[in-house]
């Protein structure tokens, strides 16, 4: 029989708390008018939230390089496919 | 101990084999973001195009709904990861319970994402089929409800394709399926579960929460 190293049931609710508060903190942000601040923010809040998400319940902060090199490259290539598309629909208006 | 792990020929041990099969759903989840990803380029180009009328849209979505949406699937994340840790552990009961829990609250995400969908039907909001918005920016408007109930509709197919896998999986642990020698299932069930939760946590703000203030 094989141990695995699991994380305690403490870190996985303290995550979710992150998680709630972060969708609170978007929530009530959304309010104040900053204009195009808002969507940096809501932005911001949605790659911090996916983060928790990525390393946490879905392991990545322990796991092989070669997942996480897996993992960065769907990025990766979204990055690529949103950054080109940019420069052209953001450059036109 | 109910059944010893089965290694495949082409592996060393059931460490390489668990591995490998963590790799390939990683492969599979990055084509699920590039698909995810074209969808979000075309909000991305739409928006720019007409801001405005993604500020009028994005105010006829009903925001309550949405927001207790999220956390729902937030929670529904929750319970998944510590049924992925139940089985890893061998808590069998612990590991039904959580994974029932998660196909609980996927389930009530779509009935709240129905009862949406019922309002937007109410408020004339489905593009085609009857869509009425007058005024300077009906075009974009439109436009925002086509993206809308695709990358939403999408959303809940992989979100109903999610629920019936948790429910296979809490079937396979009530015949003691799995133990701490074998629980890939489970894993790679709970790594597609907390992706579309991803997709979410971005569909979000960006259908939401466009302009409140």
């Amino acid at each position: 029989m094989i141990t695995h190293p699991v994380p305690a049931v403490r870190t996985y609710v303290l995550v979710w708390v992150g998680l709630i508060a972060l969708l609170l903190l978007t929530l009530g942000s959304a309010f104040i008018p900053l204009g195009w601040g808002n969507a940096a923010i809501n932005l911001g809040i949605a790659v911090a939230k996916a983060l928790l998400v990525v390393f946490f319940f879905m392991h990545l902060r322990s796991a092989h390089y070669v997942l996480r090199i897996a993992a960065a490259a769907g990025f990766f290539w979204l990055a690529i496919l949103l950054g080109l598309s940019l420069t052209d629909f953001a450059t036109r208006y | 101990m109910t059944q010893a792990v089965v290694v495949a020929r082409q592996f060393d041990d059931p460490q390489q084999q668990r591995k490998a099969s963590d790799l390939g759903m990683w492969v599979f989840l990055a084509t699920e973001i590039l698909f995810f990803g074209a969808l979000f380029v075309a909000y991305t180009a739409t928006r720019l195009h007409d801001p405005r009328a993604f500020a009028i849209a994005s105010r006829l979505t009903n925001l309550t709904l949405g927001s207790i949406n999220t956390a729902v699937l937030l929670t529904s994340s929750l319970t998944m990861a510590l049924a992925v840790r139940a089985t890893k552990l061998g808590l069998r009961g612990a590991s039904i319970a959580f994974l029932l829990a998660t196909a609980v609250l996927g389930v009530a995400f779509l009935g709240i994402k129905f009862t949406e969908y019922g309002l937007d039907w109410r408020d004339h909001l489905v593009p085609v089929i009857d869509f009425a918005h007058a005024g300077a920016h009906a075009g974009g408007v439109e436009s925002f409800f086509y993206l809308y109930f695709f990358m939403t509709g999408v959303h809940s197919i992989h979100l109903i394709i999610g629920i019936v896998t948790v429910l296979v999986l809490a079937r396979m642990a009530t015949r003691r399926d799995f133990s701490p020698d074998y629980f890939t299932p489970v894993e790679l069930g709970g790594l597609y579960w907390h992706l579309v939760d991803i997709v979410w946590i971005f569909l979000y703000p960006l259908l939401y929460l466009v302009a409140r203030s």
